[in-house]
């Protein structure tokens, strides 16, 4: 009896198991700021999923993993959309884009802002939308007059009891994921007060590379005080 | 040549009737125990010898902890008086009112072990050469003599010490009463909250010191002689001043600060709670720490005393009765006045394999469980019901470990059991085995047929005799529903998986660079390897019209590739594919499309030892795996690094091939065997086990 059931188990777990431990899983997150003199500019934020594609398409053939429920395509797109209105209509944000792309899962926002601290709600709206409890805790600003860029940024608890929660497997997806920001400006740079972050040879642009893991339990610091040359 | 055979012959015959007959236990244990361990002393000091144990280094272990613990100095396993070559047992003994653990050990040289308990500052007294020893509330009892060593530690049944009769009878306080207590957790309770271990610890010095171990429980204990109590309050001064330095040490020892958030949210309860413990602290200590041996419960105490919660003057009681109880027992037990032996249940003694090293006997699964598990919650419903006597065994051979277990069903389990089994493996997988190129296999035969229209009925004799209306109505239900005979037609119920190993493949996927100049993001390609386990899978089959159809809807929706002679399922976004077939009435499925195709074109090189036939095709399960032969065949990249790739092979070679069986049905009784071939070089089973725990502690 036992070993029947036991058979029958393995049957429905044989692909998940195939699927959660043989394939790797990583993502890439990449946050691109540009900021004009007069404190205008853009965002560019790209989700990549491509390097564990072979684990997310077969995922997306289950209907629910270990209790998670997995977006179908047209989930994922109507998600997608309403996040673009959302922007739409949100003061001080035009030119609002985006790319689906499911053969490699990539997914893009890009839009235009008056003011940077016209993204300090949105990045928080948006990620409640997609229903990711807020890792983000961090607000942009910029003064035109000092030449002043700052990237506050505070580290919850809430993010690593969050993740506490999730099963291994879940939390192996984690493991590898990098998180990229990029800030490029129209003057050069005269300080950047992160020491992780690197300032690019035309001294317009800084970088900051960071694992995921990091951001959740708080060993990774993302702030930043850029100063550009006046 | 032949002298020397026969004296070998008549040498083992001399020494296993000696290793029978020496200082054998077994004729000790009572009839009604409920199950028996044993451990072969002989046979392990066989295999190895106490010297060459405590020179080995899991004995040094033991030896260096004992001694740190204990403070004495342990020269070896000799030291603590036990005879080694003769048979250790564990036993349980229950009835409806106390479950006793026991354990009976062969002595060699009491004196030894007198010395074990005076190092150890426990104290104990003597009475026709027998040593009795009791812990501070008699939970713990030890008698030893000449002969043999037994321990015993009870357990209170709660059922049985919460039946209205029986806590009138032996005057504990009212079932309610403990209940209020204890489901307030708030102020409104009369009495101060404390479940089992609480140690109270209330603001300020004062009360910090007779905050209370409750652990060690508080009792009034009676020297041996003396048949009468003396209330605790009749006693001197200084022995109360003694008690109440235990009760500090105890508290250092054991802090339990559960309670404290209600105590602090609640001035009140704190203040209640504290005068009661001062009182119960008194009270409870009151006795002097170095201990005197229990003869009567402290029921006759002062139970009656008034500040005290009724739960502590209940456990206090129920301490005393069980104490009373395991004294008497214990005391029966050297007197000679154990009603019948184990020796005289046939089962039992059929289970007795003198070559095993160690062994487990449960004289029913059904009892043994319900003896154990809180049969009220599941309101009737016989979880183990039909589960019978049952066994397990470890073998500790020359050329292998091996552990064998089996379990007797009562008729109406057993026929089940039987008709299900009744199914042979599929003689054509065989074709399809080669032994060089597998790493393992599993293998199982069971009749779908039979187990679907079995299941209910099994379901039934479970549930049955609390929802029988319901579950009569689903089983109906399921037979109607289910056409067991044609889902046994298509799933026969045999099947056999082969593990040939891991092969890796390449993956291209996108991602994203920056140049150095303005830190501007570029899409690349980039590569990284998957790695798949390389499997064949085999499936028996008689039906094959609803695959077929399967197989034609996912061909229509392309999702499957028809390749002609076999199919082909690719896994999305990746250059990896899934390849089946079904041929000769068995469904085949595979990692690997060159073995698909040597299947079709019947080119498949088998490969298959009359070791492997037997244990797959004479058996309902059976699997094998070779660690060794995975070596240096997972990729380094799953391991993260070359240190941990160097590890895993040195772990994966150290071990032996690995079998996994059942045997047919015996009767009622369904049996089974795991077992490890020791790699060439070792001595024997117990030496190559010690050689393991030393290498992964390095």
């Amino acid at each position: 009896m036992l070993a029947g059931d036991m058979l029958k188990r393995n049957a429905r777990y044989f692909l998940l198991i195939l699927v959660l431990c043989v394939f790797s899983s990583c993502f890439q997150i990449i946050e691109e700021i540009n900021v004009a003199n007069n404190g205008s500019g853009t965002v560019n934020l790209t989700v990549n999923l491509s390097a564990s594609k072979t684990k997310v398409a077969s995922l997306m053939l289950l209907d629910s993993v270990n209790g998670y429920k997995v977006p179908g395509k047209q989930k994922i797109q109507q998600e997608m959309e309403e996040v673009v209105s959302y922007l739409k209509n949100s003061p001080g944000i035009s030119n609002v884009k985006k790319t689906l792309d499911f053969e490699n899962y990539i997914a893009t926002v890009s839009f235009a802002f008056k003011n940077i601290s016209n993204i300090n709600n949105v990045s928080q709206n948006v990620l409640k939308k997609m229903k990711i409890k807020a890792i983000n805790n961090s607000s942009f600003s910029f003064n035109p007059e000092n030449g002043v860029f700052q990237r506050r940024y505070i580290h919850t608890k809430e993010a690593l009891v969050e993740y506490n929660k999730l099963k291994p497997e879940v939390k192996n997806v984690f493991k590898e994921a990098s998180y990229t920001s990029i800030y490029r400006f129209e003057k050069t740079v005269a300080t950047s007060s992160n020491p992780s972050a690197k300032v690019s040879k035309t001294k317009k642009a800084v970088m900051l590379n960071a694992g995921i893991m990091g951001l959740i339990n708080g060993k990774t610091n993302i702030s930043n005080q850029i100063t550009l040359v006046k | 040549m032949n002298y020397y055979f026969k004296s070998a012959i008549a040498g083992s015959f001399l020494l296993s009737t000696l290793a029978v007959n020496a200082q054998d236990l077994s004729r000790k244990i009572p009839a009604d125990a409920l199950a028996v361990a044993t451990v072969k002393g002989g046979n392990l000091t066989q295999l190895m010898s106490v010297s060459e144990f405590n020179q080995s280094f899991p004995g040094k272990k033991i030896l260096e902890a004992l001694a740190k613990d204990y403070k004495a100095d342990f020269q070896g396993m000799e030291d603590f008086g036990f005879n080694l070559s003769s048979d250790f047992y564990y036993y349980n003994q229950t009835n409806d009112s106390v479950s006793y653990n026991c354990f009976l050990m062969p002595v060699k040289d009491a004196a030894k072990i007198d010395l074990f308990f005076t190092k150890r500052g426990k104290q104990f007294t003597l009475k026709d050469q027998v040593r009795s020893y009791f812990n501070i509330d008699s939970t713990e009892i030890v008698h030893w003599n000449g002969e043999m060593l037994l321990a015993v530690l009870p357990t209170a049944k709660a059922a049985y010490f919460n039946r209205p009769e029986v806590r009138e009878r032996l005057g504990l306080s009212k079932q309610e009463e403990i209940g209020l207590s204890l489901s307030k957790e708030s102020a409104e309770s009369d009495y101060p909250l404390m479940t089992d271990s609480v140690a109270v610890q209330v603001a300020g010095e004062g009360n910090q010191k007779i905050s209370m171990g409750i652990e060690d429980d508080a009792t009034v204990q009676e020297p041996v002689k003396k048949k009468k109590s003396v209330p605790a309050k009749n006693r001197s001064k200084k022995s109360k001043l003694k008690g109440k330095k235990t009760a500090v040490k105890n508290y250092k020892k054991k802090p339990v600060k559960r309670r404290l958030e209600t105590l602090k949210a609640d001035p009140v309860a704190a203040e209640e709670m504290e005068v009661s413990t001062a009182v119960e602290a008194t009270e409870a200590f009151a006795t002097d720490s170095s201990m005197v041996p229990v003869d009567t419960a402290y029921s006759e105490s002062s139970a009656s005393d008034e500040g005290i919660s009724p739960f502590f003057q209940d456990r206090r009681l129920k301490t005393g009765i069980l104490a009373k109880w395991t004294a008497k027992m214990s005391d029966d037990f050297f007197a000679g006045k154990n009603q019948g032996s184990i020796l005289s249940n046939p089962d039992f003694t059929k289970s007795v394999d003198h070559k095993a090293e160690a062994t487990i006997w449960i004289s029913g699964v059904e009892q043994l469980s319900s003896a154990y598990l809180p049969l009220d919650y599941f309101k009737g419903v016989n979880f183990m019901g039909g589960y019978g006597t049952a066994n397990a065994k470890l073998f500790l051979e020359e050329q292998s470990i091996k552990m064998s277990s089996a379990i007797t069903f009562n008729e109406d389990m057993g026929s089940v059991m039987r008709k299900v089994h009744k199914r042979k493996l599929n003689k054509k997988f065989l074709k399809y085995v080669n032994e060089d190129q597998m790493i393992g296999y599993m293998a199982y035969a069971m009749d779908t047929k039979a187990y679907l229209q079995e299941y209910p009925k099994l379901v039934s004799k479970i549930y049955g005799s609390v929802y029988a209306d319901e579950i009569g109505m689903a089983t109906d239900l399921f037979s109607l529903l289910l056409d067991e005979e044609a889902i046994g037609k298509v799933i026969k119920g045999d099947g056999m998986f082969v593990f040939n190993g891991l092969s890796q493949k390449e993956v291209s996927y996108k991602s994203y660079d920056y140049n150095e100049e303005n830190f501007e993001t570029k899409e690349v390609m980039k590569t990284k390897k998957e790695t798949l386990p390389d499997f064949l899978m085999m499936i028996s089959t008689e039906d094959t019209r609803l695959i077929d159809k399967l197989i034609a809807y996912g061909v229509k929706k392309e999702l499957v590739k028809n390749n002609n002679s076999y199919y082909e399922i690719s896994i999305p976004k990746s250059p990896m594919a899934f390849y089946f077939t079904i041929k000769d009435g068995v469904i085949f499925l595979s990692s690997n499309a060159q073995e698909m195709q040597q299947i079709v074109n019947n080119t498949f090189n088998t490969k298959v030892s009359a070791k492997h036939k037997k244990a797959l095709l004479g058996n309902n399960y059976a699997a094998y795996f070779s660690p060794k032969k995975l070596v240096g065949k997972i990729p380094a990249e799953e391991l993260g690094g070359l240190a941990k790739v160097e590890k895993t092979n040195k772990t994966l070679s150290s071990l032996g091939d690995i079998y996994i069986r059942s045997f047919p049905m015996t009767g009622n009784t369904f049996s089974a065997e795991i077992s490890m071939d020791i790699p060439a070089g070792q001595k024997n089973a117990l030496k190559y086990l010690f050689s393991i725990t030393e290498d992964l502690q390095k």
